[in-house]
Protein backbone atom coordinates (compact mmCIF):
# COMPACT_ATOMS: atom_id res chain seq x y z
CA UNK A 1 0.00 0.00 0.00
CA UNK A 2 1.26 3.53 -0.41
CA UNK A 3 1.11 5.94 2.26
CA UNK A 4 -1.73 9.03 1.88
CA UNK A 5 -0.23 11.73 0.66
CA UNK A 6 -1.46 15.36 1.75
CA UNK A 7 -4.23 17.34 -0.12
CA UNK A 8 -2.86 18.84 -3.45
CA UNK A 9 -1.54 22.00 -3.28
CA UNK A 10 -1.60 22.29 0.58
CA UNK A 11 -0.62 23.86 1.72
CA UNK A 12 0.17 26.91 -0.25
CA UNK A 13 -2.61 26.11 -3.13
CA UNK A 14 -6.29 28.62 -3.17
CA UNK A 15 -8.14 26.34 -1.80
CA UNK A 16 -6.59 26.79 1.95
CA UNK A 17 -5.12 30.18 1.68
CA UNK A 18 -8.00 31.85 3.79
CA UNK A 19 -7.56 29.44 6.21
CA UNK A 20 -3.81 29.38 6.50
CA UNK A 21 -4.13 33.26 7.04
CA UNK A 22 -7.17 32.85 9.50
CA UNK A 23 -4.89 30.69 11.45
CA UNK A 24 -1.67 33.00 10.82
CA UNK A 25 -3.64 35.81 11.80
CA UNK A 26 -2.55 34.66 16.08
CA UNK A 27 0.72 35.92 15.17
CA UNK A 28 -0.98 39.12 15.35
CA UNK A 29 -2.56 38.40 18.55
CA UNK A 30 0.79 37.80 20.49
CA UNK A 31 1.84 41.35 20.05
CA UNK A 32 -1.51 43.43 20.41
CA UNK A 33 -2.63 40.97 23.06
CA UNK A 34 1.04 42.25 24.99
CA UNK A 35 0.28 45.89 23.81
CA UNK A 36 -3.09 45.36 25.78
CA UNK A 37 -1.39 44.56 28.46
CA UNK A 38 1.52 47.25 28.49
CA UNK A 39 -1.68 49.49 27.82
CA UNK A 40 -3.54 48.41 30.65
CA UNK A 41 -0.13 48.19 33.07
CA UNK A 42 0.69 51.84 31.64
CA UNK A 43 -2.54 53.07 33.07
CA UNK A 44 -2.29 51.48 36.73
CA UNK A 45 1.26 53.00 36.93
CA UNK A 46 -0.49 57.27 36.37
CA UNK A 47 -0.20 59.84 34.04
CA UNK A 48 3.34 59.98 33.23
CA UNK A 49 3.19 56.01 32.47
CA UNK A 50 0.38 56.22 30.39
CA UNK A 51 1.57 59.38 28.22
CA UNK A 52 4.67 57.63 27.54
CA UNK A 53 2.59 54.95 26.12
CA UNK A 54 0.55 57.12 24.43
CA UNK A 55 3.46 58.82 22.38
CA UNK A 56 5.10 55.07 21.81
CA UNK A 57 1.78 54.61 19.64
CA UNK A 58 2.64 57.41 17.24
CA UNK A 59 5.64 55.32 16.20
CA UNK A 60 5.21 54.94 12.30
CA UNK A 61 5.98 51.06 12.83
CA UNK A 62 3.47 50.79 15.49
CA UNK A 63 0.58 52.60 13.16
CA UNK A 64 1.39 50.57 10.20
CA UNK A 65 1.44 47.36 12.56
CA UNK A 66 -2.24 48.78 13.76
CA UNK A 67 -3.48 49.32 9.87
CA UNK A 68 -2.42 45.48 9.30
CA UNK A 69 -4.13 44.36 12.78
CA UNK A 70 -6.49 46.63 11.51
CA UNK A 71 -7.32 44.54 7.97
CA UNK A 72 -6.62 41.15 9.55
CA UNK A 73 -9.60 41.31 11.95
CA UNK A 74 -11.86 42.87 9.81
CA UNK A 75 -11.31 40.22 7.36
CA UNK A 76 -11.41 37.79 10.07
CA UNK A 77 -14.87 39.32 11.34
CA UNK A 78 -16.43 39.25 8.01
CA UNK A 79 -15.05 35.40 7.16
CA UNK A 80 -16.72 34.70 11.01
CA UNK A 81 -19.94 36.26 9.49
CA UNK A 82 -20.42 34.34 6.50
CA UNK A 83 -19.65 30.90 8.22
CA UNK A 84 -21.24 31.65 11.97
CA UNK A 85 -25.49 30.81 10.69
CA UNK A 86 -24.88 26.78 9.89
CA UNK A 87 -23.06 26.57 12.71
CA UNK A 88 -26.19 27.57 15.23
CA UNK A 89 -28.46 24.36 15.83
CA UNK A 90 -31.55 24.31 13.26
CA UNK A 91 -33.79 24.15 16.34
CA UNK A 92 -33.37 27.56 18.97
CA UNK A 93 -35.79 25.67 22.05
CA UNK A 94 -39.10 25.73 20.27
CA UNK A 95 -38.33 27.79 17.55
CA UNK A 96 -36.88 26.82 14.04
CA UNK A 97 -33.06 28.81 13.01
CA UNK A 98 -33.43 32.04 11.52
CA UNK A 99 -33.23 32.57 8.09
CA UNK A 100 -28.81 32.73 7.85
CA UNK A 101 -29.75 36.56 5.90
CA UNK A 102 -31.21 37.26 9.34
CA UNK A 103 -28.26 36.57 11.26
CA UNK A 104 -25.96 37.35 8.91
CA UNK A 105 -27.17 41.06 8.37
CA UNK A 106 -27.34 40.99 12.40
CA UNK A 107 -23.75 40.66 12.67
CA UNK A 108 -23.38 43.03 9.74
CA UNK A 109 -25.36 45.89 11.79
CA UNK A 110 -23.95 45.58 14.83
CA UNK A 111 -20.57 45.68 13.70
CA UNK A 112 -21.26 48.80 11.79
CA UNK A 113 -22.66 50.14 14.38
CA UNK A 114 -19.31 49.68 17.13
CA UNK A 115 -17.02 50.19 14.33
CA UNK A 116 -19.41 54.29 13.96
CA UNK A 117 -19.52 54.28 17.73
CA UNK A 118 -15.35 53.87 17.74
CA UNK A 119 -15.09 55.86 14.90
CA UNK A 120 -16.82 59.02 17.02
CA UNK A 121 -15.25 57.98 20.04
CA UNK A 122 -11.76 58.30 18.50
CA UNK A 123 -12.77 61.82 16.58
CA UNK A 124 -13.64 62.74 19.96
CA UNK A 125 -17.41 63.25 19.08
CA UNK A 126 -18.70 61.16 21.69
CA UNK A 127 -17.56 60.17 25.22
CA UNK A 128 -14.45 62.19 26.76
CA UNK A 129 -11.84 61.68 24.52
CA UNK A 130 -10.48 64.28 22.52
CA UNK B 1 -21.49 12.84 -31.19
CA UNK B 2 -18.47 15.50 -31.61
CA UNK B 3 -15.51 13.63 -30.48
CA UNK B 4 -11.97 14.55 -29.82
CA UNK B 5 -8.48 13.15 -27.81
CA UNK B 6 -8.30 14.52 -24.07
CA UNK B 7 -4.52 13.43 -22.51
CA UNK B 8 -5.94 11.72 -19.41
CA UNK B 9 -2.91 11.49 -17.09
CA UNK B 10 -3.79 8.71 -14.21
CA UNK B 11 -1.72 7.52 -11.16
CA UNK B 12 -0.84 3.84 -11.47
CA UNK B 13 0.15 1.95 -8.52
CA UNK B 14 1.02 -1.54 -8.15
CA UNK B 15 2.23 -2.51 -5.13
CA UNK B 16 4.09 -5.70 -6.23
CA UNK B 17 6.38 -3.64 -8.64
CA UNK B 18 6.24 -0.10 -7.72
CA UNK B 19 8.01 1.90 -4.65
CA UNK B 20 5.81 4.84 -4.97
CA UNK B 21 2.55 5.54 -7.46
CA UNK B 22 3.37 7.54 -10.68
CA UNK B 23 1.91 9.20 -13.42
CA UNK B 24 0.50 7.79 -16.63
CA UNK B 25 -0.77 9.27 -19.75
CA UNK B 26 -3.26 8.08 -22.42
CA UNK B 27 -4.91 9.58 -24.85
CA UNK B 28 -8.54 9.14 -25.30
CA UNK B 29 -11.25 9.92 -27.50
CA UNK B 30 -13.76 11.95 -25.63
CA UNK B 31 -17.39 12.68 -26.52
CA UNK B 32 -18.72 16.37 -25.57
CA UNK B 33 -21.26 14.84 -22.90
CA UNK B 34 -18.72 12.44 -20.90
CA UNK B 35 -18.03 12.31 -17.64
CA UNK B 36 -14.26 12.02 -16.07
CA UNK B 37 -15.14 8.45 -15.25
CA UNK B 38 -16.07 6.99 -18.68
CA UNK B 39 -12.63 8.48 -19.79
CA UNK B 40 -11.62 5.96 -17.37
CA UNK B 41 -13.79 3.42 -18.15
CA UNK B 42 -12.85 3.86 -22.15
CA UNK B 43 -9.00 3.24 -20.93
CA UNK B 44 -9.79 0.44 -18.69
CA UNK B 45 -11.75 -1.07 -21.59
CA UNK B 46 -9.89 -0.07 -24.57
CA UNK B 47 -6.77 0.79 -23.54
CA UNK B 48 -5.32 -0.33 -20.49
CA UNK B 49 -7.52 -3.54 -18.77
CA UNK B 50 -4.95 -3.37 -15.85
CA UNK B 51 -6.02 -0.04 -14.70
CA UNK B 52 -8.01 -0.47 -11.27
CA UNK B 53 -10.38 2.29 -9.93
CA UNK B 54 -13.94 1.98 -8.35
CA UNK B 55 -17.31 2.81 -9.44
CA UNK B 56 -20.66 1.54 -9.43
CA UNK B 57 -24.08 3.45 -9.54
CA UNK B 58 -22.55 6.18 -12.00
CA UNK B 59 -25.73 8.64 -10.97
CA UNK B 60 -23.79 10.30 -7.96
CA UNK B 61 -25.22 7.53 -5.40
CA UNK B 62 -23.18 4.73 -3.98
CA UNK B 63 -20.36 7.62 -3.62
CA UNK B 64 -17.01 4.66 -4.97
CA UNK B 65 -16.05 6.91 -7.67
CA UNK B 66 -14.28 9.84 -5.28
CA UNK B 67 -10.87 10.85 -7.12
CA UNK B 68 -8.96 13.95 -7.10
CA UNK B 69 -9.36 15.32 -10.81
CA UNK B 70 -7.05 18.36 -11.56
CA UNK B 71 -6.14 18.44 -7.42
CA UNK B 72 -9.48 18.58 -6.30
CA UNK B 73 -11.98 15.86 -5.01
CA UNK B 74 -14.71 15.19 -6.98
CA UNK B 75 -17.09 12.33 -7.70
CA UNK B 76 -15.95 11.35 -11.52
CA UNK B 77 -19.06 9.92 -12.44
CA UNK B 78 -20.51 13.57 -12.01
CA UNK B 79 -18.13 15.30 -12.97
CA UNK B 80 -17.83 16.41 -16.45
CA UNK B 81 -14.98 16.04 -18.71
CA UNK B 82 -16.05 19.90 -20.57
CA UNK B 83 -14.81 21.34 -17.22
CA UNK B 84 -11.16 20.60 -18.26
CA UNK B 85 -8.61 21.46 -20.53
CA UNK B 86 -6.67 19.03 -23.01
CA UNK B 87 -4.94 17.50 -20.26
CA UNK B 88 -6.88 16.17 -17.17
CA UNK B 89 -4.91 14.63 -13.89
CA UNK B 90 -6.90 11.52 -12.26
CA UNK B 91 -5.27 10.46 -8.82
CA UNK B 92 -6.56 8.67 -5.72
CA UNK B 93 -8.19 10.55 -2.84
CA UNK B 94 -5.33 12.66 -0.79
CA UNK B 95 -5.35 11.63 2.70
CA UNK B 96 -5.79 7.72 2.00
CA UNK B 97 -3.58 5.24 1.53
CA UNK B 98 -2.88 4.18 -1.82
CA UNK B 99 -4.42 0.18 -2.72
CA UNK B 100 -3.58 -0.10 -6.01
CA UNK B 101 -3.80 2.82 -9.13
CA UNK B 102 -7.17 4.54 -7.95
CA UNK B 103 -8.45 2.53 -5.21
CA UNK B 104 -7.79 4.28 -1.61
CA UNK B 105 -8.24 1.71 1.76
CA UNK B 106 -11.42 2.81 3.25
CA UNK B 107 -10.58 0.51 6.58
CA UNK B 108 -9.23 3.17 8.69
CA UNK B 109 -12.97 5.44 8.10
CA UNK B 110 -15.10 2.33 8.63
CA UNK B 111 -13.20 2.27 12.11
CA UNK B 112 -13.82 5.80 12.78
CA UNK B 113 -17.80 5.41 11.74
CA UNK B 114 -18.20 2.30 13.66
CA UNK B 115 -16.77 4.41 16.81
CA UNK B 116 -19.04 6.34 16.74
CA UNK B 117 -22.33 4.10 16.90
CA UNK B 118 -23.76 5.39 13.83
CA UNK B 119 -27.08 3.68 14.27
CA UNK B 120 -30.22 4.11 15.99
CA UNK B 121 -29.83 3.68 19.99
CA UNK B 122 -32.88 3.29 22.13
CA UNK B 123 -32.58 2.95 26.17
CA UNK B 124 -34.83 0.01 25.94
CA UNK B 125 -36.21 -2.18 23.22
CA UNK B 126 -39.88 -1.52 22.25
CA UNK B 127 -41.82 -4.40 21.63
CA UNK B 128 -43.55 -4.77 18.74
CA UNK B 129 -46.97 -4.08 20.23
CA UNK B 130 -46.02 -0.68 20.85
CA UNK B 131 -45.93 0.13 17.42
CA UNK B 132 -43.96 2.25 14.99
CA UNK B 133 -41.74 4.81 16.24
CA UNK B 134 -42.98 8.20 14.97
CA UNK B 135 -41.43 11.31 13.61
CA UNK B 136 -43.19 14.37 12.28
CA UNK B 137 -41.58 16.10 9.31
CA UNK B 138 -40.42 19.19 11.43
CA UNK B 139 -38.79 16.41 13.66
CA UNK B 140 -37.05 14.73 10.17
CA UNK B 141 -36.15 18.35 9.07
CA UNK B 142 -33.81 18.77 12.17
CA UNK B 143 -31.62 16.35 10.31
CA UNK B 144 -32.53 15.46 7.48
CA UNK B 145 -29.34 17.34 5.41
CA UNK B 146 -26.58 15.33 7.37
CA UNK B 147 -28.02 12.37 6.35
CA UNK B 148 -27.64 12.59 2.62
CA UNK B 149 -24.07 11.45 3.27
CA UNK B 150 -22.85 8.93 0.42
CA UNK B 151 -19.44 8.22 2.37
CA UNK B 152 -17.74 9.35 -0.92
CA UNK B 153 -14.72 10.36 1.06
CA UNK B 154 -14.38 13.73 -0.72
CA UNK B 155 -14.86 15.58 2.45
CA UNK B 156 -11.55 13.57 3.99
CA UNK B 157 -9.55 14.24 0.65
CA UNK B 158 -9.76 18.20 0.99
CA UNK B 159 -9.72 18.29 4.96
CA UNK B 160 -6.31 19.70 6.30
CA UNK B 161 -6.86 18.59 9.67
CA UNK B 162 -7.03 15.04 8.55
CA UNK B 163 -3.91 15.64 6.54
CA UNK B 164 -2.19 16.50 10.05
CA UNK B 165 -3.84 14.55 12.54
CA UNK B 166 -4.60 11.03 11.47
CA UNK B 167 -6.61 10.08 14.59
CA UNK B 168 -9.08 12.68 13.58
CA UNK B 169 -12.30 10.88 13.31
CA UNK B 170 -13.15 13.34 10.19
CA UNK B 171 -15.54 14.99 8.67
CA UNK B 172 -18.21 12.34 7.36
CA UNK B 173 -18.37 10.10 10.77
CA UNK B 174 -18.69 12.66 12.82
CA UNK B 175 -21.68 14.70 10.63
CA UNK B 176 -23.07 11.10 11.02
CA UNK B 177 -22.80 10.82 14.14
CA UNK B 178 -24.11 14.15 14.56
CA UNK B 179 -27.55 13.50 12.56
CA UNK B 180 -28.20 10.24 14.81
CA UNK B 181 -28.19 12.76 18.14
CA UNK B 182 -30.32 14.75 16.27
CA UNK B 183 -32.62 12.07 15.67
CA UNK B 184 -35.93 12.65 17.50
CA UNK B 185 -36.05 8.36 17.62
CA UNK B 186 -32.23 7.96 19.05
CA UNK B 187 -31.13 8.19 22.76
CA UNK B 188 -27.79 7.21 22.11
CA UNK B 189 -26.20 10.77 22.40
CA UNK B 190 -24.40 10.72 25.72
CA UNK B 191 -23.00 7.14 24.70
CA UNK B 192 -21.12 8.66 21.51
CA UNK B 193 -20.76 12.19 23.64
CA UNK B 194 -17.07 10.47 25.30
CA UNK B 195 -15.16 9.60 21.64
CA UNK B 196 -17.35 12.79 20.05
CA UNK B 197 -16.08 15.29 22.52
CA UNK B 198 -12.35 13.32 23.10
CA UNK B 199 -9.36 13.07 21.17
CA UNK B 200 -9.56 13.47 17.54
CA UNK B 201 -13.24 14.50 18.22
CA UNK B 202 -15.05 17.31 17.02
CA UNK B 203 -12.63 19.54 18.81
CA UNK B 204 -10.02 18.60 16.85
CA UNK B 205 -11.92 20.40 13.67
CA UNK B 206 -10.24 24.02 12.92
CA UNK B 207 -13.63 24.84 11.06
CA UNK B 208 -11.81 24.69 7.84
CA UNK B 209 -15.01 24.29 6.17
CA UNK B 210 -13.21 22.74 2.87
CA UNK B 211 -15.21 19.66 3.53
CA UNK B 212 -18.48 22.01 3.05
CA UNK B 213 -17.06 23.33 -0.27
CA UNK B 214 -16.23 20.03 -1.97
CA UNK B 215 -19.18 17.83 -0.47
CA UNK B 216 -21.33 16.73 -4.00
CA UNK B 217 -24.48 16.08 -1.47
CA UNK B 218 -24.52 18.95 0.40
CA UNK B 219 -24.25 17.46 3.50
CA UNK B 220 -22.01 20.21 5.03
CA UNK B 221 -20.44 18.61 7.55
CA UNK B 222 -18.43 21.99 8.86
CA UNK B 223 -21.79 22.66 10.02
CA UNK B 224 -22.40 19.46 11.40
CA UNK B 225 -19.17 19.40 13.35
CA UNK B 226 -19.38 23.16 15.00
CA UNK B 227 -22.87 22.48 16.06
CA UNK B 228 -22.11 19.25 17.77
CA UNK B 229 -19.19 21.18 19.30
CA UNK B 230 -22.15 23.58 20.89
CA UNK B 231 -24.06 20.68 21.58
CA UNK B 232 -21.65 18.81 23.19
CA UNK B 233 -20.19 21.80 25.41
CA UNK B 234 -23.94 22.60 26.50
CA UNK B 235 -24.17 19.21 27.63
CA UNK B 236 -21.56 18.82 29.22
CA UNK B 237 -22.17 22.23 31.18
CA UNK B 238 -25.81 20.86 31.92
CA UNK B 239 -24.54 17.64 33.50
CA UNK B 240 -21.60 20.01 35.82
CA UNK B 241 -24.80 21.84 37.13
CA UNK B 242 -26.42 18.83 37.53
CA UNK B 243 -23.94 17.09 39.14
CA UNK B 244 -23.09 20.55 41.37
CA UNK B 245 -26.82 20.24 42.47
CA UNK B 246 -26.75 16.87 43.54
CA UNK B 247 -23.41 16.93 45.30
CA UNK B 248 -24.55 20.43 47.55
S1 LIG C 1 -20.12 14.39 3.95
FE1 LIG C 1 -20.30 14.79 1.74
S2 LIG C 1 -18.19 14.69 0.98
FE2 LIG C 1 -18.19 13.71 3.02
S3 LIG C 1 -18.48 11.53 2.61
FE3 LIG C 1 -20.52 12.40 2.96
S4 LIG C 1 -21.29 12.95 0.92
FE4 LIG C 1 -19.09 12.63 0.72
S1 LIG D 1 -20.34 5.76 -9.42
FE1 LIG D 1 -21.68 5.87 -7.70
S2 LIG D 1 -21.29 7.87 -6.94
FE2 LIG D 1 -20.11 7.79 -8.74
Amino acid sequence: MAPPRPPDRFPAGPRYRSYLLFGMGSALMLPLGFELLCALWALASGDAAWREFQAGLRHPLRIAGHAVAGVWLTWVALRFFRLFPKTQPFRLGPFRRPPDWLLVGGLYGVFAAASLALGLWLAGRIGGLG
Amino acid sequence: MAEHTKIIAVTRFDPERDDAPRSQEYEVPVQEDWKVLEALNYIKDHLDPTLSHRWSCRMAVCGSCGMNVNGEPKLTCREPLSNYGERVEVAPLANFPVVRDLVVELEGFLEKLGALKPWIMLAKQRAPEEGATRQSPAELADFKQFSMCINCMLCYAACPVVANEPDFLGPAALATAHRYNLDSRDEGAAQRAEIMRGEGGVFSCSYANECAEVCPKNVDPAGAIQQAKLANVLSWARSFVVRRRAAS
